[in-house]
């Protein structure tokens, strides 16, 4: 019990360090924008200097999935065989890169991470009780499983921002997802007692 | 453009009557302030009941103002359609259908019995500082109510007052209202003109009309930030007096408004991204104001995140650490679109 706890404390730890380093890099663009007058520039060289701060970016989005990847079946898996599903996700995201591209790599974290978070949703819908959860509660854990699914289409849908239609189409999923999910998970005691007519539900107490 | 616009619109009375109000509000905030600042020397609790009191007076206010902009904007809609003369009409829609053939999001044709008319959302220019403070002062109540800690009530009542004093000094909605507005549409108003030179002005307004005062996004894409960046603010005082004591009770309230505030930045933020590629289409990656607001979202997670574990001591002092980093975050997000250029720019 300690010892999922504590995998738990570290992934949010590792969560943080690379929320940071996105920041850091959000922050260094603005500055390069400003100083090399980029708005000014011909198309050329903007799309150049975007392309770099994607480049730049890539490898700790790539991180950040790469935990999301293990955050999610840490709800479905026992640690053993979490670590043994790590080290296989991560082998196939550095072997995909190799062999194709990083883009490539990306879509198939991405496809995994999605399956198991399809499945995570469809087991807390169903109230199953083998997820493991940091919080307790019914809605509770369908908000959080369906806030990690937005995400998680979110950054499909970046990827996928030349398909026009299906972009805005997954775009308005991705908002449906995490509008509901963020609710659930926030309000649930409301949700609760909106559902049951109860005012307060200790089993949701989202603290 | 009082003088362009002669007897079009009421400015003199909008103008007087809001600057009179927002004299009151100023008057009231530092009333509050005297008891804010003795409350936070003292020991114990002091002017307590005059204290709500003057809050709720200051949210009645707030109130009042925002109607009285509501009202402005309401006699823009009535008074200020984009009236064309039939024959430049014609011509007009020929270049709208030739403009609309090559663009996904096209632009809606004209038709005489409907001109265009400008439906401006309220918290536009200034009007958006008075938006975000209402939100704030509207919170600060609530808290005020909810909190019995007479120095943590006095930090809300200083930060209202500071916010009033902002608003009455450097963001007036009132005195002279909608300037850049009024500047761009002034020209088309102008008696005498030409018709090559209506149509030239009317080509320039229109697009500017449809995509971003007339935007449906514009209706939820700010308001729901400037709500967290009030929620915001509120878990900047929370953090503060979380670094001084654990006290669960204060903790407790600043979580509530983290969710407040994330719920609210997380649907701003991504409201705002179908209406950029309607506005700007596909190519503003990496725009500055984007770039912070990801920055501020990144921060607010990982604060969201952290506090999970803030029942161990260090998580405790990282969590509010991380939560006045969010608020430091939030202006700096803010003054982006001042200093950096872009697609927000205000430069």
């Amino acid at each position: 019990m300690r010892r999922k706890s504590s995998y738990d404390f570290y992934l949010i730890l590792a969560t943080a360090l690379v929320l940071f380093a996105i920041s850091a890099i959000s922050i260094y663009g603005m500055f390069y924008f400003k100083f090399a007058q980029i708005q000014q520039m011909a198309p050329a060289i903007k799309f150049s200097y975007m392309e770099r701060m994607n480049a730049f970016i890539t490898p700790f989005i790539i991180i950040l999935i790469l935990l999301l990847g293990i955050c999610v079946p840490k709800r479905l898996l026992p640690t053993v065989w979490l670590n043994r599903g790590t080290v296989l996700l991560v082998g196939t995201a550095v072997l995909t890169a190799q062999l194709a591209d990083i883009k490539t790599s990306l879509l198939v974290i991405l496809s995994a991470s999605l399956f198991l978070q399809v499945i995570v949703l469809i087991l807390a819908l169903a109230g199953s009780k083998n997820l493991n959860f940091h919080k307790k509660g019914y809605w509770v854990r369908l908000g959080s499983s369906l806030v990690h699914l937005g995400f998680i289409l979110l950054v499909l849908d970046l990827l996928l921002y030349k398909k026009e239609v299906l972009h805005l189409f997954l775009f308005w999923i991705t908002t449906g997802a995490s509008v509901a999910g963020m609710f659930f998970c926030f309000y649930a005691e409301f949700v609760v007692g909106f559902i049951t007519g109860k005012k307060n539900s200790s089993s949701e107490i989202n603290t | 453009m009082e003088k362009v616009l002669p007897g079009m619109l009421s400015f003199k009375t909008f103008s007087q009557s809001g600057t009179f109000l927002l004299t009151v509000l100023l008057i009231a905030a530092g009333i509050i302030s005297f008891p804010a600042v003795l409350n936070l020397a003292s020991s114990s609790p002091r002017y307590q009941r005059s204290s709500t009191v003057l809050l709720v007076v200051i949210n009645l206010l707030f109130a009042a103002g925002f109607l009285w902009i509501c009202w402005f904007h309401l006699q823009i809609y009535m008074k200020l359609p984009l009236e064309v003369p039939e024959n430049l009409m014609i011509w007009i829609n020929q270049q709208l259908t030739m403009m609309n053939k090559g663009s996904s999001y096209g632009l809606p044709l004209l038709d005489a019995a409907a001109p265009p008319r400008y439906k401006i959302p309220v918290w536009i220019e200034n009007e958006k500082y008075f938006f975000w403070f209402m939100c704030y002062g509207v919170m600060a109540l609530m808290v005020h109510l909810r909190l019995q800690s007479h120095r943590f009530r006095a930090i809300l009542h200083i930060f209202l007052a500071l916010q009033i004093f902002i608003l009455y000094i450097w963001a007036d909605p009132f005195t002279s209202p909608l300037p850049q507005f009024f500047t761009e549409i002034a020209p088309w108003f102008a008696p005498g003109q030409s018709i090559m030179a209506k149509a030239g002005y009317f080509m320039r307004l229109y697009p500017k009309m449809i995509f971003y005062y007339n935007a449906e996004y514009m209706w939820f894409h700010p308001p729901l930030l400037f709500v967290s960046y009030g929620a915001i603010t509120i878990i900047f005082i929370t953090s503060v007096f979380m670094l001084v004591k654990r006290e669960l009770v204060i903790e407790k309230v600043g979580y509530d408004y983290a969710k407040l505030g994330f719920f609210m930045l997380t649907l701003g933020m991504l409201l705002g991204y179908p209406w950029a590629l309607k506005a700007w289409g596909p190519n503003w990656w990496w725009d500055p104001k984007i770039c912070s607001s990801l920055m501020m979202w990144a921060v607010f997670s990982t604060y969201l995140h952290t506090r999970l574990y803030a029942n161990k001591k260090f998580m405790w002092y990282f969590t509010s650490f991380l939560g006045i980093l969010c608020f430091l975050a939030m202006i700096f997000t803010f003054l982006t679109s001042f200093y950096f250029p872009g697609e927000h720019t205000f430069q």
